[in-house]
């Protein structure tokens, strides 16, 4: 096992001790009635192993990137756990994550896992060329030693089909399909053992969308990484996953094979958001 | 009602400065703050270096002061006459004979001692400025020792063109830890803040900060393993005054072609006077 969450949940605003209680999937709502909180994600429990591929589905506003912004601790969870199980203690025992400090957690960033944002603004440093970009993750990771960083990040800018001449000039001059493979490149730099992608491909023309799809699957069979896919395109996690939670208010409604949950939806809400593919 | 205070300014002002010097002494690299008072100057013209100056200077200390090497610039003169009319110690533009240097951009051509206090001016003290603006943000990044955005300022330039941009205010790492901004002296003075003997204060009168590297600690230039830190060198160029060829040169560009001096005027002198002496 790779990844092992359990009971994790944010609440914005004060808590009056009752919001996880009163809202969620059977309340049918995601505001405490009593205090007026927001629960973003209720209890969510979730495994994964070390090369799955697991979408996340569900309306917006249903949680799921706040779930992936908890996993990457952009933001700080209210309660639960997060077992990864490549950060261990002197004990060798799995470390919650949700309690590392800043430094540790630059650490799990730069080595172990990475994100992948809807935006390339949030996911590149516009100040830096796309070299530098791919290299800040690669130093962070501890490298200083300027030829093997320098021929890493030739070697992603290959894998992600840029012209080898353009890697020293600056995202903005790039096309918003070749920014977003940029902040691929720079997320597998590191190679890390999970990758968080937070809506890679909305945005993005059709033709685009499917080569940055493919890009994304054939560079995980090589490189064996686990992957987190939120999306509201049943398309792309069609296309991406092999196993598939659906959430609402806050709540996880349904868990199983991607394949299953699209054919055969067993909850109210999937066969809704199944059946109504354009 | 006509004296002077000795050093104008006043005991709780020096305290503070001192407080603040201490500091920054026993955290060799990290920025301290401090409240920057009045001074008779303008700001951004050293006061930064005069308030560290003048909270330390005592009676018996012999001053220099040295503009970008040079003791007799205007700068100079002018900084070296207030200290002198605030407390009459001597001064010397000799270095071996100072026991307190206020210094603009250079560091003296002869070694220091242990006797010796080098006071920078420095016009901008936080080295992270161009890669993140947010004083917050800059704190955990020093706390963290998480300057890979440095680094990769260094990638960059040495991706296009080489090796590093950078001319002066080279980035260095003091002890192992906090990376500083050791003032815009030249890459030819960065080697030699490494193990030096002498206590080096920084003070930035505007931005009101203050830092310092202790007697012999560990000094060195954000660089990349495998790749060699190049100092300014003039290769077959030597001092049209005194000959020497291993020092700092000024290039001094005139209508009958490129001329070049020693930066250090004191070392100048000597070196003139001794090969006079042979001759």
């Amino acid at each position: 096992m790779l990844l092992d969450i359990h009971s994790l949940s944010k609440i914005y605003g004060q808590s009056c001790g009752h919001c996880l209680d009163e809202t969620g999937e059977r309340q049918g709502r995601s505001i405490c009635p009593q205090c007026g909180s927001v629960v973003a994600v209720n209890r969510a429990c979730l495994q994964i192993e070390g090369d799955e591929i697991l979408g996340i589905v569900g309306e917006s506003g249903s949680g799921k990137s706040t779930l992936l912004q908890l996993l990457y601790r952009d933001v700080e969870a209210s309660s639960g756990e997060v077992f990864f199980h490549v950060i261990k203690d002197k004990k060798n025992r799995p470390v919650n994550i949700l309690d590392l400090d800043m430094l540790q957690t630059a650490r799990m960033r730069n080595e172990m896992m990475s994100m992948i944002y809807q935006n390339p603004r949030l996911g590149l440093n516009y100040l830096f060329s796309a070299g530098g970009n791919i290299a800040e993750k690669i130093i962070g990771a501890g490298e200083h030693r300027f030829e093997k960083i320098r021929n890493r990040v030739h070697h992603f800018v290959d894998k992600i089909e840029l012209p080898g001449t353009r890697v020293d000039d600056y995202p903005d001059t790039f096309s918003g399909g070749q920014q977003q493979r940029i902040q691929i490149a720079k997320a597998l730099s590191s190679s890390p053992n999970l990758l968080l992608l937070d809506e890679p491909t909305t945005g993005l023309d059709v033709s685009v969308q499917a080569r940055i799809l493919d890009l994304i699957k054939s560079l995980q069979k090589e490189m064996g990484f686990a992957m987190i896919v939120v999306s509201h395109d049943l398309g792309v996690i069609r296309h991406l996953t092999d196993i598939t939670v659906v959430m609402r208010h806050g709540s996880i409604v349904e868990y199983g094979l991607t394949d299953q949950i699209l054919e055969d939806p067993q909850h109210g809400y999937t066969q809704l958001l199944v059946s109504s593919i354009l | 009602m006509t004296e002077i205070r000795f050093a104008i300014l006043d005991e709780d002002a020096k305290k503070e400065i001192r407080r603040a010097l201490l500091k920054a002494v026993s955290l060799p690299g990290y920025i301290v703050p401090f409240a920057s008072r009045e001074m008779p100057v303008a700001r951004g013209w050293g006061t930064g270096g005069m308030q560290i100056t003048l909270s330390i200077i005592v009676e018996e200390d012999v001053l220099k002061v040295i503009d970008q090497g040079c003791d007799g610039s205007v700068n100079a003169v002018n900084i070296r006459d207030f200290i002198v009319a605030a407390t009459g110690v001597e001064t010397s533009a000799h270095t071996d004979e100072a026991s307190l240097i206020q210094t603009r951009h250079r560091i003296p051509e002869r070694p220091l001692t242990e006797e010796q206090i080098l006071v920078f001016q420095v016009p901008y003290p936080e080295v992270l400025t161009t890669v993140e603006p947010d004083t917050g943000r800059q704190k955990q990044i020093h706390a963290h020792r998480e300057y890979s955005r440095l680094w990769v300022l260094l990638y960059e330039d040495t991706a296009q063109f080489g090796e590093s941009r950078i001319s002066n205010r080279y980035p260095v790492e003091v002890n192992g830890h906090f990376v500083m901004d050791p003032s815009p002296i030249p890459r030819y003075d960065i080697p030699r803040l490494d193990n030096n003997p002498a206590l080096l204060l920084f003070g930035a009168g505007r931005e009101k900060r203050i830092y310092a590297i202790p007697p012999y600690t560990r000094v060195k230039p954000l660089v990349f393993e495998d790749r060699p830190f190049l100092v300014e060198s003039f290769p077959g160029q030597c001092c049209e005054r005194c000959g020497a060829n291993n020092v700092f040169l000024d290039e001094v560009h005139g209508e009958d072609g490129v001329h070049y001096f020693c930066s250090d005027t004191d070392y100048c002198d000597n070196h003139q006077k001794r090969t006079d002496h042979a001759a």
